[in-house]
């Protein structure tokens, strides 16, 4: 008989780093989730593996992003760990070593999107997409989905997938009219090549474990099996818990673990969660027990009674009312006709603006997409920032993706835009990211250099 | 000069150090239950014409806790468990459990407070079972043991006699299984053990020493024996720490080695990196429990020079039984032995009968004796290069929380491959080749535990937790909680605290004569925000003598 195979986890609490002392994402984040793992036991489970983290190479990086300048200005050590931790543990799962996986890592990542210019929400490395395209080009992976639980909207996941057919994304979050980012509302459902690829689910502030579960049994796992991936990654934000000081959701560790149960992710990877006491290692342990196919049911925050939470009707209602429409939509998505999206033109526009909270700075940004009936087409991103100054200041850079299924006329067009715009001397630098070939390059104005990163 | 000890399960080894050289070794068949007698004639023996005044050191290892253990011959303990709420706790077969209310949490708050009834209940229900051992452990304790406190006093109050330990003091780190694990050993060979130093004095006292007498620890350290006895599970597993550090005493230094002890049953595998035996991450499993107890990484093969070999179909198969003596010492069936004196490799046994094993062995695969004895050796070489390779692998899968952690990683494979015990000279070449190393056959290999154990020094940690929020203060390895004196400590004074906690505990212990350097092996300083202002700090700081051996080993007259 084969021996039950255990999840793994790669446990990475960065404490010898911060974005700032009393930032929320400091070195205390995951004190105590080590503190509580530490004391019940859990890495000696036979079921858990405990694993290394391991740092991502640039490459790694620059296949879901184009860092502005580069991969090394964007990033410290403790990113590329992040990344690196979520990769290792999809190695070992296509590996068949481990059933499952959890990354619990620091910083997060799912508000940072195909552009890097600086911190969003916390986040400068998007781990789940390097992860994604880590699995697309190593394993040839064909077909993905992106499940976020965290309370704010997956923008930056969002943005990276939004024209691509291949992964399913979808978020689930506090109402975008009540937190940041202020994004993620129903009608944003992919682009015209990549429709009903990006569902958002927006929930209205006192959403309960009953809604929030309703949510996954009647919309979410539906449209999972229907999609049918091959490989799903949970990107586990642990804001929506009652005591979080960001969010107004009253979730708790059994409702995350339930969640949990229900869903099996291949992947989860800590996202945002800042009840640093409260939620923290609650949730975490709770998450991990229900991978690991272990009772959870003792784990309970020290205030926690059962129905201690009575979600108001009006609430519910409107859950209810979200799922129905959304099962609607996903019902009929495929009688919507490309020409239809798009009006027949052979190019899709979306004008950004991209806000960096962080630091405080604007991106503008001009992305269009060849739409195209072979395949999932190109996408050109033209950005700058209209009123920074100082080293942020790149000037206005020109960035080209190919997707890794594009058709050759695909290719050919996206390889001019690329050229030309070499000649164009509006842009102090050009990228392109042709993942068909698993090439990188940099194009820096000033000094006429053009680089690969090694692979 | 020095006199190490090594009592193991079938036989006492004495070693007589004088002036870092060997003057005198011993191996004593153990006397069926007088450890005494065996301590008396194993000393007669090292100590001919040797003046007692001039012995300035004796140290013990010993696996007598270990055997115990495994022979289940511990006494029976009682439960007493706090779990409060998290995960499903796990079945303590071998324990009488009893669950009572009351919680603590990772910051040593209290969540849900004792019920004293429910305490009254489970003394009478002890009683009434004839228990007067109980180990009592709360989830957390480490950072609050006032519940465990309390618990003892109530029980103290009704049952004065009864041996009661304690979790934040038996186990002090965070790992409830684990301090379970350990409180309950504790409790269990405390008595047992107190007459097994209570031999090892009388027979000292016998022969007029008077030197100062250490006990070695599964981590490569010694302690007074005197404090042995408050928490004997810390000698379990020293018999394969003192070989490792015998090996370490008998290879120059500074170097990096992989230590290879075959002996009957098992292959005992361990590494010295730098000049220092590895320490494992995690505390040692004994039997099939996980403790919290420290010990040199040390991996066992179930494999050996008595295992038996056989052939199944086509297949040469090793079992990890063993079925008695080899062949050619007149077992019943060949074993690895048998291949080596075939192949001229060992002197042990009837050489005859060694080449009856092989061609008994060959004959169903059309093999000659040689050739069979070749393929065995091979095959046994073959499973323990496999181990030793994972051995490494583990030892880089370690997990890292730091950044510099990870950016610190490297590779290292040894350079000698160091043979122990009865089998190694005939494998040690062979596995030598295969890990890229020079093969190393130390002298006195057959009593290199005793040397270990001579040579070994005292070992102190102390790890120092200060919540200034909270303003508590607590030492793991002691069990020591308190309020802070001073409202707000830096890290500096953290530090200091922690180092002078450390010789004073050491000074109390008689060993600061020993403690040369004080290193720091981990500093972590965490600011508590609540609503982003810094409300506190949480100072996590752990130091340790440095640790070594007092010297290396010649070869003496
Ligand atoms: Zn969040
Ligand atoms: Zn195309």
């Amino acid at each position: 008989m084969q021996k039950q195979k255990r999840t793994g986890l790669i446990f990475f609490p960065a404490f010898d780093w911060a974005i700032s002392a009393t930032h929320p994402e400091r070195e205390e984040r995951l004190l105590y989730t080590r503190d509580q793992f530490f004391e019940e036991g859990v890495l000696d489970l036979p079921e858990i593996a405990e694993y290394p983290p391991v740092v991502a190479t640039p490459h790694e990086i620059t296949r879901a992003h184009f860092c502005i300048p580069g991969v090394d200005y964007q990033t410290v050590t403790a990113h590329r760990i992040a990344a690196g931790a979520a990769i290792h543990l999809s190695d070992r799962i296509m590996s068949g070593e481990i059933k499952n996986g959890f990354a619990i890592v620091r910083p997060p990542g799912h508000h940072a999107m195909r552009v890097v210019r600086g911190n969003r929400g916390f986040c400068n490395i998007n781990n789940e997409a390097v992860v994604v395209e880590h699995l697309r080009r190593v394993y040839g992976v064909k077909r993905l989905a992106i499940i976020d639980t965290d309370v704010h909207h997956g923008d930056g996941t969002q943005e990276i997938y939004y024209h691509d057919p291949d992964v399913l994304f979808i978020s689930f979050h506090q109402d975008g009219r009540t937190i940041f980012p202020g994004t993620g509302f129903m009608d944003e459902l992919g682009g015209p090549t990549a429709y009903a690829s990006t569902i958002n689910i927006p929930l209205p502030p006192g959403t309960s474990d009953k809604s929030f579960l309703y949510v996954m049994e009647n919309l979410i796992l539906p449209m999972i099996k229907d999609f049918d991936p091959e490989f799903v990654i949970n990107s586990a934000g642990q804001d929506n818990h009652y005591t979080d000081p960001l969010g107004d959701m009253l979730i708790t560790a059994q409702g995350y673990a339930r969640m949990t149960a229900m869903l099996q992710p291949d992947l989860a990877v800590l996202e945002g969660g800042y009840a640093i006491e409260t939620a923290l290692p609650y949730v975490n342990l709770a998450i991990l027990l229900a991978m690991a196919g272990r009772d959870y049911s003792y784990v309970t925050e020290p205030d926690y009674q059962p129905d201690k939470f009575r979600e108001d009707a009006s609430v519910t209602e409107y859950v209810h009312k979200t799922v129905a429409h959304l099962q609607n939509v996903w019902k009929n998505r495929l009688a919507k006709q490309q020409s239809q999206l798009v009006s027949h033109d052979k190019y899709y526009y979306r004008q950004k603006n991209i806000h960096y909270d962080t630091e405080n700075f604007e991106e503008k940004q001009l992305e269009k997409v060849r739409v195209c009936a072979q395949c999932p087409g190109h996408i050109m991103l033209d950005s700058h920032m209209p009123q920074t100054t100082g080293i942020k200041e790149c000037g206005r850079v020109l960035a080209v993706s190919v997707h890794n299924r594009c058709c050759e006329y695909c290719i050919a067009e996206a390889w001019d835009v690329y050229k030309n715009a070499k000649k164009d001397e509006r842009y102090s630098y050009v990228y392109m990211q042709d993942k068909t070939e698993d090439t990188f390059l940099t194009f820096r104005r000033k000094d006429g250099r053009e680089w690969q990163t090694e692979g | 000069m020095y006199i190490g000890i090594d009592v193991g399960g079938t036989s006492t080894d004495a070693v007589l150090l004088n002036d870092n050289k060997v003057q005198a070794t011993t191996k004593v068949f153990n006397l069926p239950d007088d450890l005494l007698g065996s301590l008396l004639q194993a000393l007669d023996k090292i100590l001919q014409d040797v003046p007692v005044a001039k012995i300035e050191r004796v140290v013990l290892s010993t696996t007598v806790i270990t055997n115990w253990i495994a022979e289940n011959k511990q006494d029976s303990v009682g439960l007493i468990l706090m779990p409060g709420p998290g995960r499903k706790l796990q079945q303590y077969r071998k324990a009488d459990v009893h669950i009572i209310t009351g919680a603590i949490d990772y910051r040593g708050r209290e969540i849900i407070p004792l019920l004293e009834e429910e305490i009254l209940d489970t003394i009478k229900a002890l009683k009434d079972k004839g228990y007067n051992k109980v180990a009592v452990i709360g989830k957390f304790s480490p950072r609050n043991n006032t519940h465990e406190l309390q618990v003892m006093k109530i029980i103290k109050k009704h049952q004065p006699k009864w041996l009661i330990e304690l979790g934040h003091i038996a186990g002090g780190e965070l790992n409830f299984p684990r301090r379970v694990a350990n409180t309950l050993l504790t409790c269990a060979t405390k008595e047992k053990y107190q007459s097994f130093v209570k031999s090892i004095r009388a027979a000292l006292k016998a022969r007029n020493i008077v030197a100062p007498v250490f006990i070695m620890k599964a981590d490569g350290g010694t302690m007074t024996l005197k404090n042995s006895e408050c928490s004997p599970v810390e000698t379990i597993f020293s018999g394969p720490a003192a070989s490792t550090l015998g090996v370490q005493s008998l290879t120059p230094a500074g170097g990096t080695s992989l230590v290879v002890d075959i002996g009957g049953t098992t292959t005992d595998l361990s590494l010295i990196l730098s000049g220092q035996p590895l320490l494992s991450s995690k505390g040692v499993l004994l039997g099939d429990q996980l403790t919290q107890v420290r010990a040199l990484a040390v991996k066992s093969v179930p494999i050996g020079g008595d295992s038996v070999l056989e052939i199944i179909g086509k297949e040469l198969i090793i079992y990890s039984e063993r079925a008695g003596q080899p062949y050619c010492l007149g077992g019943p069936f060949p074993t690895p032995t048998d291949a080596l004196n075939v192949m001229g490799l060992t002197g042990l046994g009837d050489s005859d009968k060694a080449w009856e094993a092989m061609q008994l062995l060959g004959w169903k695969l059309n093999m000659s004796p040689v050739e069979m004895a070749r393929k065995a050796i091979n095959l046994m070489v073959d499973m323990i290069v496999t181990e030793i390779e994972k051995m490494f692998l583990e030892w880089e899968q370690e997990p890292a929380y730091h950044t510099w952690e990870v950016t610190q990683k490297r590779k290292i494979r040894p350079q000698n491959v160091v043979g122990v015990g009865g089998g190694a000279v005939g494998f040690i070449p062979k596995i030598a080749v295969r890990t890229g190393g020079t093969p190393v056959l130390l002298p006195y290999a057959t009593v290199a535990n005793a040397i270990g154990a001579v040579v070994a020094k005292p070992t102190l940690q102390i790890t120092l937790r200060v919540d200034t929020e909270q303003q508590k203060i607590s030492i793991a390895e002691t069990g020591y909680q308190s309020k802070l004196a001073q409202p707000d400590l830096d890290e500096q004074q953290v530090l200091a605290l922690a180092k002078s906690e450390l010789i004073n505990r050491a000074t109390s212990m008689n060993i600061d004569d020993d403690i040369s350097a004080v290193e720091v092996l981990r500093q972590d300083v965490f600011n508590i925000v609540r609503d982003m202002v810094t409300t506190g700090k949480i100072h996590d700081v752990c130091v340790q003598t440095v640790r070594g051996i007092h010297c290396h080993v010649g070869v003496g007259g």
